[in-house]
């Protein structure tokens, strides 16, 4: 009986990954498939070609670099001088005469900054938080698995590197969750909120839903319905105005969106009416090939592992 | 290829890292900075600079938060995180200008025996066959290259599935493969 192509498993079956089963498997098909065996010599020679990638070695002036970078970050970090750090409300916050970080700020104090005052909270060792003017926010956990914040209004930008799942900002309407990142965000009282990435990914949560953000994008979060459909900050105008709740909204993502906007169309195939599946699915599939695995069928029952698929594929253009 | 169990920071290097002791970040600096660099610069097509700049981003991150790392493992998967999200954020944001192989690099690192430059040309050739594949697949062929991750490392370095890596990587080399087939025969 002839059995799948193995052509996905032959990098694995050379590099000796594949249990028994599995080996005897792709053994079996490559007996009887001259399109897999054409496919193994390909990735064999392919393997074997690395052998030949010249050896490099690391330049000492990388050395030197780092000595001084690290040697700027004592005492960390350089670059806040010249912010006034400044704390009102003096009952629940916390005051560090003279210093510029806050060191342990305790669970459930709250940092006050009015309209000429910022400051920067230490996150464990995993990174830093600075507090725009007009905030307020507290520390709600701060563990090492889980540094826990809660935004109450006003902006903070957050600098973290770390494993994902251990910073988060919870808001009104929304949780941030680091995926290893920089982001900027930005609440007011009833939960409206603005998320910006810089760097790495934020995944933006609230009561089942999310919505993964990359650098360079944006996601509104609003107290009614949570997070929404993040695009990109280089979209068309009439595709961001649209997922603002512009007129007409659909028909503007989808004329509108380019292959990097898939990031916009992959989350709105999860929210719109099932009715306008289809037409999300058509545009994502003619912006870029649908890759194996995925179904139009599948996709558009929402099935969990087809969409975390073609997501995989699709965020190489995010 | 060597692997990376030949090659691994002790545990004690790593402790003294976290007490801050500059010998010890030397000591891990050295283990890990060629294969870091060279994943970079095959990477970056070739780009001794930006190599260099995201070599040097990824220790910084390393060496500046290693203090909440407790055994091998979970540094590892730390490490090979930062060099890929380090990598894959860089090529983002240089997206319009990134994939021309640096051909000068070549020319002045060509010998002048005739056996070695023929060598030097295959490792050129291979290096644009690299330089030619989509970034995800680049950099799964690079991480398994440089530092013999097993494909389970791999899928937490690279978020994703061990069947998306054993995808990739098939893919990857295939690529390869097809664009070298003229160039390096199979061994044996």
């Amino acid at each position: 009986m002839f059995t799948r192509h193995v052509s996905r498993r032959l990098a694995p079956y050379i590099d000796g990954e594949l249990d028994a089963a599995g080996r005897r498997g792709v053994e079996d098909h490559l007996a009887a498939c001259a399109t897999c065996r054409l496919a193994y010599g390909q990735v064999r020679i392919g393997i074997e070609s690395l052998d030949r990638l010249p050896a490099v070695a690391a330049p000492e002036t990388i050395w030197v670099a780092l000595e001084a970078a690290l040697a700027e970050q004592r005492p960390y970090p350089a670059r806040t001088s010249g912010w006034r750090w400044a704390f009102a409300a003096a009952a629940v916050v916390v005051m560090i005469a003279a210093a510029w970080w806050i060191a342990d700020l305790d669970a459930g104090k709250w940092i006050v900054t009015d309209a000429a005052t910022r400051a920067r909270v230490a996150v464990g060792s995993i990174g830093y938080v600075d507090v725009e003017p007009n905030t307020r926010i507290r520390l709600l956990k701060d563990r090492p698995e889980e540094h826990r914040f809660q935004l109450a209004h006003g902006t903070i930008h957050a600098t973290i590197t770390a494993p994902p799942r251990l910073f988060f900002v919870n808001t009104a309407s929304a949780v941030a969750v680091d995926l290893g990142c920089e982001y900027t965000l930005s609440t007011d009282d009833n939960g409206s909120g603005l998320l910006r990435v810089t760097r790495g990914w934020v995944a933006f949560e609230w009561k089942g839903l999310e919505s993964l953000v990359p650098a360079g994008a944006m996601c509104h979060t609003r107290p009614s319905t949570g997070p929404g459909i993040p695009y990109f900050e280089d979209a068309p105008e009439s595709l961001q105005q649209a997922v603002d709740g512009g007129p007409d909204g659909l028909n503007a993502i989808l004329e509108a969106s380019r292959i990097r906007d898939t990031l916009t169309l992959w989350h709105l195939l999860q929210r719109v009416d099932p009715a306008d599946r289809g037409r999300v699915y058509d545009r994502i599939a003619a912006l870029t090939p649908v890759p194996a695995g995925v179904s139009r069928d599948r996709a558009l029952a929402l099935d969990p592992e087809t969409l975390k698929l073609w997501k995989d594929e699709l965020a190489w253009t995010w | 290829m060597s692997t990376l169990s030949d090659r691994e920071i002790s545990p004690a290097i790593l402790e003294s890292c976290r007490s801050g002791e500059r010998d010890a970040f030397r000591a891990l600096y050295d283990c890990y900075k060629d294969r870091v660099y060279a994943i970079t610069l095959y990477f970056f097509h070739g780009d001794h600079a930006i190599a260099a700049d995201v070599t040097q981003e990824v220790f910084l991150k390393l060496m500046t938060n290693i203090v909440q790392f407790r055994g091998n493992s979970e540094f590892s998967t730390w490490l090979y995180r930062l060099v890929v999200n380090c990598c894959m954020d860089t090529a983002r944001r240089r997206r319009p200008a990134a994939a021309v192989p640096d051909m000068a690099v070549l020319a002045a690192e060509a010998p002048s025996q005739e056996e070695e430059y023929a060598r030097a040309q295959t490792g050129a050739s291979v290096r644009e066959a690299v330089s030619a594949l989509p970034p995800k697949f680049r950099i799964a062929v690079l991480l398994r290259y440089f530092e013999g991750l097993s494909y389970d490392q791999m899928a937490r370095a690279l978020h994703c599935s061990m069947g998306t890596v054993a995808s990739r990587l098939s893919r990857g080399h295939k690529m390869l493969g097809e664009r070298l087939k003229d160039l390096v025969g199979p061994k044996g």
